[in-house]
């Protein structure tokens, strides 16, 4: 965990963070036209901050994942990181998908060591793989294969895979939703424990309500289609956070609450 | 002689289009696995040698059209149990076969999974070549057999030609199935990575239709096997098919039932190797797909 701070890319300053993803007027239609996905999107995502995105389904909150991560184009707008606007996936950026995705033919050291093996021989920081999988709890599964871990460990995997080129934004698709409740609230303090040790910047999507205020910073709802970003609530709770620590903290049912009810006016959830 | 040749000609024609999908390995230990599988098996050949003994004795089939299987066994061991240096042992007949269908096998299947593999890559490729695949595949390509042997002439290249011909279309058709069925989130990872299109291709596409490839190598074997054969039928110096034309020649029914053994005993024994091979490289079975 110690090693791990070792490679944050900020310096520990004091002083507000500045904004290392900037999305300004963000439009995004799918090119038969017949789906409006989002529309004038506006977000700030500050550097070493947790945010986590809720919506209805089909809201719009992946293709907005997709586009930070240089998979899908988009209409209008900008789309910044640290200044530069986003055209294609990039080094900078490690994406977390949806059931892991891990492939089947390689090892969890493989997969984990993967991204250093393709994309050509761009400059940039290596993780130590030994390191990253000793703090996500995987020392020993090293040599095995993807089907003989379970779901957990194969999204914890999937969470080394992307941190290991070292990037400084960490996008998350619903990393979790796969998983049985009592491994996902695991599932969410490693996170928390990861995420504190590297202080990236994280950009988490989930369906779930408790998930969104246990691991953000801040929480960003947004409309159904086309998605808007409708609000935006900070969470106070201090951290570390434990799962009892944050159901008990004053702040927590009105956020839920609030949360929910603008989910509910959406016709959803 | 024309009789064994319609046979054989029938069953090539009968060779399918669809590419064989990849087998399913959940639920294989369900049924006649194990020690009580294998009696079962055994009690039927039993059963079927009993009968067909019996059949042949009592209805008073004459041997010219069903030989006993003691007269089969006979004529199958004197062929095994000769120097395998004997001209008239299975033992150089087979020995050739085998390498030319062998040769055969690698290069069709290598242009199969070559082609298949520029057609799964490129839209441009697989509008140019895939009518024609169809149109090539449609045709029962034994037919073309006498036309090989007249470009090749009566030695081996011929039948190299034509086991290469029968088995590239499996593999083409297969390997093309399974470079396309690959799992988008799979691509997405890759792209994500800012991998190279033979990057994706060597780490994500490959193996993922390696299943699709073995099951396609499985048929390219047998039909290697085949094509072979059919060569050897139309003009050898050597090969099984030229013992099963000279048996039939001097009316040795045995001869050719015997002869008939050993080809089947070789499908099987590829099959298995294919098989094998396939359990090791493809370890991850279908655990692979969601």
């Amino acid at each position: 965990m110690a090693a791990l701070a070792q490679t944050q890319t900020i310096e520990p300053s004091a002083g507000p963070a500045r904004d290392l993803i900037r999305i300004r007027n963000l439009e995004k239609t799918y090119s038969d036209g017949s789906v409006h996905a989002l529309a004038n999107i506006n977000l700030d995502i500050k550097e070493g901050e947790f945010v986590c995105v809720v919506g209805p389904s089909g809201c719009g909150k992946s293709t907005l994942l997709r586009i930070l991560a240089g998979l899908d184009d988009y209409d209008s707008g900008t789309v910044t990181l640290d200044g530069t606007p986003i055209t294609g996936p990039s080094r900078d950026v490690g994406v977390v998908f949806q059931a892991a995705n891990l492939l089947p033919w390689l090892t969890v050291r493989e997969n984990v060591a993967l991204p250093l093996r393709v994309g050509g021989k761009q400059k940039g920081q290596a993780e130590d793989i030994d390191r990253l999988l000793d703090v996500a709890g995987l020392k020993d599964f090293g040599h095995r294969y993807p089907y003989e871990l379970s779901g957990g460990m194969q999204q914890r995997a999937g969470i080394c895979r992307a941190l290991v080129r070292s990037p400084r934004v960490l996008l998350m698709d619903e990393p979790f939703g796969a998983l049985d409740a009592l491994t996902r609230e695991r599932m969410n303090l490693e996170l928390q424990r990861i995420w504190q040790a590297s202080r990236k910047t994280v950009m988490l999507i989930t369906h779930s309500i408790s998930e969104a205020i246990f691991l953000a910073d801040r929480v960003v709802v947004m409309s159904a289609r086309p998605g808007r970003v409708i609000r935006e609530l900070e969470v106070p709770i201090p951290r570390p956070r434990s799962n009892d620590s944050i159901i008990s903290h004053p702040s927590y049912p009105a956020l839920a609450k609030e949360i929910r009810g603008l989910l509910n006016a959406q016709g959803d959830e | 002689m024309s009789e064994a040749k319609t046979t054989i000609a029938a069953d090539a024609v009968a060779i399918e289009t669809a590419p064989s999908k990849p087998r399913a390995k959940a639920g294989k230990k369900k049924a006649g696995s194990g020690a009580s599988g294998t009696a079962i098996m055994l009690v039927g050949l039993v059963l079927l040698f009993l009968g067909w003994a019996l059949a042949v004795k009592y209805l008073d089939v004459p041997s010219y059209i069903l030989p006993s299987p003691v007269a089969v066994w006979h004529a199958l061991w004197s062929g095994l149990a000769v120097s395998p240096t004997s001209p008239l042992g299975y033992y150089l007949p087979l020995w050739g076969t085998l390498k030319n269908a062998f040769i055969g096998l690698a290069i069709g299947s290598g242009l199969g999974l070559t082609l298949g593999s520029l057609m799964a890559e490129s839209r441009v490729i697989e509008k140019l070549l895939m009518p024609y695949a169809f149109a090539l595949q449609s045709l029962p390509k034994v037919a073309i057999a006498p036309l090989v042997v007249i470009w090749f002439g009566f030695g081996d290249g011929s039948k190299i030609a034509i086991a290469a011909l029968l088995a590239f279309f499996p593999m083409l058709i297969n390997s093309f199935t399974g470079l396309r069925s690959v799992e988008p989130e799979r691509i997405d990872l890759m792209r994500s990575l800012s991998a190279s299109r033979f990057e994706t291709y060597r780490i994500v596409k490959l193996p993922n239709a390696a299943p699709y490839i073995f099951a396609g190598l499985d048929m390219a074997v047998v039909y290697a096997l085949l094509g072979t054969i059919v060569a050897e039928f139309l003009g050898a110096q050597q090969g099984m098919g030229v013992v099963i034309t000279q048996a039939q020649a001097v009316t040795d029914v045995a001869g050719v039932f015997a002869a008939l053994v050993i080809l089947g005993a070789m499908g099987i024994l590829l099959h298995g190797i294919v098989r094998g091979m396939e359990a090791r490289i493809v370890h991850w079975g279908d655990r692979g797909r969601k």
